[in-house]
This record gives structure tokens, C-alpha cells and sequence, in this order.
């Protein structure tokens, strides 16, 4: 006989599972209770939204599924954030949260939260369980929810007298999936008719999104742009899908993107899609978004077509399917000479200026960080300015080494993240990129780092301000800097050493002179270097902005490049 | 006004998800039905929507892992019954009109 914990933990090491995130309380006391010796291994976060964003991290860093755990109540509320979060940016990702008793449902009872009413609309699939007996398929039956097709977020939420009953039990089910609608065939029924399109096509483009590193199809991306030699660019989850370096590669598309990307973007006839969901940060005004372009967007989830633009030929199938019979077609098809298309997108007069401005301190402190990052990094960055400028000036070609909340846009997310990465690859140098606002949003879970003796190296861009709030206030609202000042923020290094994380201070001066001074230069080596987890804070001009810039309800075509 | 008839299986939470679409529209639910089809179960919507919300909402549909198949139909005076089109772009059929339509 076991109990229920003990079946859930069982059922999750069927599934693969080593590693969970968590924060107990008193509905999920019955699952704590049986962690000890399930080869399962918990990390108390100090918040149930740390524990949702480190199981995140988790699994965008890994492709394997991240689980958090949470009680019942506010325990559970808590986790929202994390799903929501989850189910924008594509991340498999299992909560299991625990429940008031089975006969106290529905009557109010304390720290009762209808969690699954809750999540309904922010989760792939979701199960309220009512006996014992439907542990093992709800678990199996989740994870490959959350894993298959476009990934997702999934709640199980179980009951505490469920946990603690006992029963026999014969071993983690199978899952095995029911059918669905029947999809548009992946095996090239359509790549005859995209040779046609680009046979056509004068000024072809390619942009990148998140679905190819989910697809894991890199590899066959890469060979395809190879192949096609057609001016290319990513959205910000789409950053390391093409190797930077590439002579194609026009870099980040959209609201902060590149000129170059944003120009060949509005000038393009004809558009191949590759996993994004063309969201609004992306596209600027739907309505003048690649005016004359034709769009085939090659996309796992039917439902992200047509949401903003029309396309005019949907390739719907996992693009680990659909891009090598794509390019198998390619191979006997003669395409167009399109040096000259290439030579006016890639050349030199769209290239990026040095950056200018209160901000240029800040990217060439970016520039020297990432510049001296080990071979092997992952860079977590919040959300905010420094999230724009981190991926304006990232130039690794790891498909999963750039991780932000690109979705949800989520505040808060980096440090947890941060966890969860370092956790996955503990011999990663693991670089995490906030603003003075994102790190308080979750400034407890230094104390899990602390914990943990995880060596991440946190960053924090302190202009104290709300930065990107503060920027649209100025460029819309006539400098009206309504509530976005935090001009008295905390002292953060002597907060990190209340948490015993070492903390240093750099000053926007030390980047005035470039190359930066052998002491500087030191500071940041060493900073990295470290062994231990380290806080470096970064003082940054409180008016320094994001440029260029797609002003909300413009064309890409509209970009503005800087105050004056 | 526009009939949506989606065959689900009923798990927990299918049908929310399926109004759920809906709702997070703003879009009013004119008409629900929803019933035991002998195999599966199956609900029936009317609704006022544009030509674009008709896609979106039908991929939005079929995205639900529980959804097992999406139909509709324009209401037409006169008409006591719709005529039922399966919806893409999942069908191959529809997709292959896709292809068509960008090659004109």
C-alpha cells in the first residue's frame, strides 16, 4: 500500500523528474512529507512565484519539463504569474499544488482556492484530482501535455486527503493521446508551392522565432538559411538560432530591433516564418507590417495564425518535420540570384551606429560583460530596458543561451530563472541581467542562492527609475514620470551581504573611457570569475533609453533612433 | 451570426476552455448548447463574430487538447439547417486552398 505522495512522486520519476521546485504549506504537507528518499530533490524557493519562475528556467534552459509545487490558497495564486508566463513563452511546465480535503471543496474553506477555475484560460490542461485512483493518469497525462506539441503549463491540483490515503499501486500509467483535428500534413505537400513563392520573390526574408529551439530543428534551420542566403533576423526568443556572424543575419527584429532587420522587413515580397507568433512587439502597426510581403509561416499551434497579419500559406506541423522537407524540395529547385537584394539588406549603410546617448555607458558595460563570458553561458535577463539592451547586444549563436520573460514580459523573473538554469547546468557560467525594479520583485530568493551556493553572477542596471515605464512617459506622456521613481531604492550591496552574497558597484564613469581601464577591466573579470555568487550593481543614467525604437502603433518602418 | 458546432471530449474543464475563447473576447455567447453526441460530447454556438474571429477562434478551438473536431456555419435566413464546413487551416483540403491562394 502506498499513499497518495508517495504514488505522485513515483508517477513524476516515471516521467523523469529529479528535481522540483517548491514552497510547502499546509494542504501540500502530505507530499513534503514523502519527498525524503523518492529521488526526488526540492528547492524551497521564499516565494511560490520563484518557484514557477526557477522551474521555468529549468525547463527552457534544458527542454525538459520543470515542475513547482505550492499549497493550497494563496500558495497556488502565487504560481499564476509562472503559468501565465509559461503558456506565452512555450514552456513545459507542471504545477502541483495541493488542495483543501476533498469534502471541504466548494464551501470556502481556509486557504480554498478554486486554483483550477483560476488557471483555466492560462493552462494547456489542467486536473482537479478526486480519488487516488486517478494519480497515475493525471500525472502521465499532464507531462504529455505539457511537453508534446507546443509546449505548456499544466495544474494538477490534488486534494490533502487524497495524498494521505493509501491504496496499491501497480505502477506510473501511459498516456496515450485521443484524437485531435487533423493537421495539415508536414511531410512537403507544400514545399513545391513555397519553391514557387521564392522563385517569385525579389526581396525574400526569414525571420526566427522560439519554435525553431523548441522543434530542436537548429541544425536543419541552419543549413536551410545556408541554403537560402536570404537576409535573416530573430525575435528576442529567437536570439542564438543563427549564428550572429552569419553574413545574412540582420539581428533582433521588432519594437527595439535592428534598422536593418526592421527596414528589410518592411521592404520584403515575401516572408518565410519559422516559429513565431508575429505578436504585436514584433509586427509594430499589423496594419503596415511588410506591406507587400506574402507570409508562409511555418508553425506548430494553429491557433497563433492569422492572429495579427494573414498569412497567405500556413505550414502547420513541428518544424523539425516540415524544414527538411522543405529544403529537400529546395534542392532540386533553381532559385533566383538575389546578391543585389542582399548586398542593399546586409550592407553597410544599415548597419547599426555605435551606440550613442545616456546609454551608451550601459551597452559598453554590456558589451565588456558579455565579451569576457566563458564559452559556456546563459544569459537570464528581466524585463525592462536592460532586457532590450542585453538582447540588442547579445552575439552568442547557443540556441538556448538568451532566456527572458519575451511573452508575459514578466518582472521578476530573472533571478528564480537564474536558479533554475544554474540548478540544470551547474557547471554553466550563468549571467543574470535585472533592473532595479525586476530584482526587488523576487529579491528573496537571493537567500536560495545563498542556500544553494549557486555561482550566479547577478547583474542590476540601476537607474532608479521604472526604466522602460519611465522612457514611454517621456517619449508620450510629456515627461509626466508618474509613480516610476525609485530614487530611493535600497542599498543593494549591502543588501546582497545581509543575504552573505558578496556585492560590488560600478560606476557609469568606468565606462567613459573605452577600452574600459585595467581596473575595471579586473573588476568585471573577477566578477565573473568567481566561484561564488556575486551581485554587481551597475549605475546607469536614469534617463538613458532604448534605441531604436518602433513608438507603439508605428510601422517598423517608423523606427526612431535616439532623444533628438 | 455565425454557428460553431465542436466536438470535445468531456474532461475537466474542455468545455471552459472552449467559452473560455469566447469570453476572452468580449464576444456574446447568443446561444449554447451542449449535449452527449453518442461518442463524444459536443457543443453548439452561436455567435455574432467578424470573418477574422470566425479563423481565429476555430484555431483557437482546435488548440485544446480536448477538442476533436470544429465545424461551422453561417446562419442563413431561410435555412432551418447549417451547412457545416470543416474548419482549417488544419484540414489538408483548406490548406491546399491556402497554397493555391498564394500562388495567384
Amino acid at each position: 500500500m502506498l499513499k497518495g505522495a508517495d504514488i505522485v512522486l513515483q508517477c513524476m520519476r516515471a516521467e523523469g523528474v529529479d528535481l522540483v521546485f517548491g514552497y510547502p504549506g499546509g494542504a501540500i504537507m502530505p507530499l513534503y512529507d514523502a519527498l525524503e528518499g523518492s529521488g526526488v530533490r526540492h528547492v524551497l524557493t521564499r516565494h511560490e512565484q520563484g518557484a514557477a519562475f526557477a522551474a521555468s528556467g529549468y525547463a527552457r534552459v534544458t527542454g525538459k519539463v520543470g515542475v513547482a509545487m505550492a499549497t493550497s490558497g494563496p500558495g497556488a495564486t502565487n504560481l499564476v504569474t509562472g503559468i501565465a508566463d509559461a503558456k506565452m513563452d512555450s514552456v513545459p511546465l507542471v504545477c502541483i499544488t495541493g488542495q483543501v480535503r476533498t469534502a471541504m471543496i466548494g464551501t470556502d474553506a481556509f486557504q480554498e482556492t478554486d486554483v483550477f477555475g483560476v488557471t483555466l484560460s492560462l493552462t494547456k490542461w489542467s486536473r482537479l484530482v478526486r480519488t487516488i485512483d486517478e494519480i497515475p493518469e493525471a500525472i502521465a497525462e499532464g507531462f504529455h501535455w505539457a511537453r508534446s506539441g507546443r509546449p505548456g503549463p499544466v495544474v494538477i491540483d490534488i486534494p490533502t486527503d487524497i495524498l494521505k490515503a493509501k491504496k496499491e499501486f501497480s505502477g506510473p500509467s501511459k498516456f496515450t493521446p485521443h484524437a485531435r483535428p487533423a493537421e495539415a500534413n508536414a511531410e512537403g505537400a507544400f514545399s513545391d508551392t513555397i519553391v514557387a513563392l521564392l522563385q517569385r520573390a525579389t526581396r525574400p526574408v526569414a525571420l526566427v522565432g522560439a519554435g525553431a529551439k523548441l522543434s530542436g530543428a537548429i541544425p536543419e534551420l541552419r543549413r536551410l538559411l545556408d541554403d537560402l542566403n536570404i537576409p535573416a533576423f530573430a525575435t528576442v526568443h529567437g536570439l542564438g538560432a543563427v549564428p550572429p556572424q552569419s553574413p545574412y543575419y540582420l539581428g533582433m527584429v521588432g519594437m527595439h530591433g535592428t534598422r536593418a532587420a526592421n527596414t528589410a522587413l518592411h521592404e520584403t515580397d515575401l516572408l518565410l516564418v519559422f516559429g513565431a507568433r508575429l505578436d504585436d512587439r514584433v509586427t509594430g502597426d499589423p496594419t503596415r507590417f511588410a506591406p507587400n510581403a506574402k507570409i508562409v509561416h511555418f508553425e506548430i499551434d494553429p491557433a497563433q495564425l492569422d492572429r495579427v497579419r494573414a498569412c497567405e500559406l500556413p505550414v502547420i506541423g513541428n518544424l523539425a518535420d516540415t524544414i527538411p522537407a522543405f529544403q529537400a524540395e529546395l534542392r532540386h529547385a533553381s532559385l533566383p540570384d538575389w546578391s543585389g537584394w542582399r548586398a542593399v539588406a546586409c550592407g553597410p549603410e544599415r548597419a547599426e551606429a555605435d551606440p550613442r546617448g545616456l546609454a551608451q555607458p550601459t551597452m559598453r558595460f554590456l558589451d565588456e560583460l558579455f565579451s569576457r563570458l566563458p564559452q559556456d553561458n546563459v544569459i537570464i535577463a528581466d524585463v525592462g530596458q536592460h532586457q532590450m539592451w542585453a538582447a540588442q547586444r547579445y552575439r552568442s549563436s547557443s540556441p538556448r543561451g538568451f532566456i527572458t520573460s519575451g511573452g508575459l514580459g514578466a518582472m521578476g523573473f530573472a533571478l528564480p530563472a537564474a536558479v533554475g538554469v544554474q540548478l540544470a547546468k551547474p557547471e554553466t557560467c550563468v549571467l543574470c541581467v535585472s533592473g532595479d525594479g525586476g530584482f526587488q520583485m523576487n529579491i528573496q530568493e537571493l537567500a536560495t542562492v545563498h542556500r544553494l551556493g549557486l555561482p550566479i553572477k547577478m547583474v542590476i542596471v540601476d537607474n532608479k527609475y521604472l526604466g522602460m515605464v519611465r522612457q514611454w512617459q517621456q517619449l508620450f506622456y510629456e515627461r509626466n514620470y508618474a509613480e516610476t521613481d525609485l530614487s530611493d531604492n535600497p542599498d543593494f550591496v549591502e543588501i546582497a551581504k545581509a543575504y552573505k552574497i558578496h556585492a560590488w558597484r560600478l560606476k557609469e564613469a568606468a565606462m567613459a573611457e573605452f577600452p574600459v581601464s585595467a581596473e575595471t577591466g579586473d573588476l568585471i573579470e573577477n566578477f565573473l570569475r568567481s566561484p561564488d555568487p556575486e551581485l554587481l550593481v551597475f549605475d546607469c543614467h536614469p534617463e538613458a533609453n532604448v534605441y531604436p525604437m518602433v513608438p507603439a502603433g508605428a510601422a517598423l518602418s517608423e523606427m526612431v533612433y535616439g532623444d533628438e | 451570426m455565425q454557428v460553431f458546432h465542436i466536438r470535445y471530449r468531456n474532461a475537466q474543464g474542455a468545455l471552459m476552455r472552449i467559452l473560455n475563447a469566447v469570453s476572452r473576447r468580449g464576444l456574446d455567447l447568443t446561444s449554447v448548447h451542449a449535449e452527449y453526441d453518442g461518442q463524444d460530447y459536443a457543443v453548439t454556438l452561436l455567435l455574432e463574430v467578424s470573418q477574422k474571429q470566425i479563423g481565429q477562434l476555430s484555431r483557437e478551438w482546435c488548440a485544446i487538447v480536448d477538442v476533436i473536431e470544429v465545424r461551422s456555419s453561417a446562419v442563413l435566413r431561410g435555412h432551418e439547417e447549417p451547412v457545416w464546413a470543416p474548419h482549417p487551416p488544419a484540414s489538408e483540403t483548406v490548406a491546399q486552398q491556402s497554397a493555391r491562394a498564394a500562388l495567384a
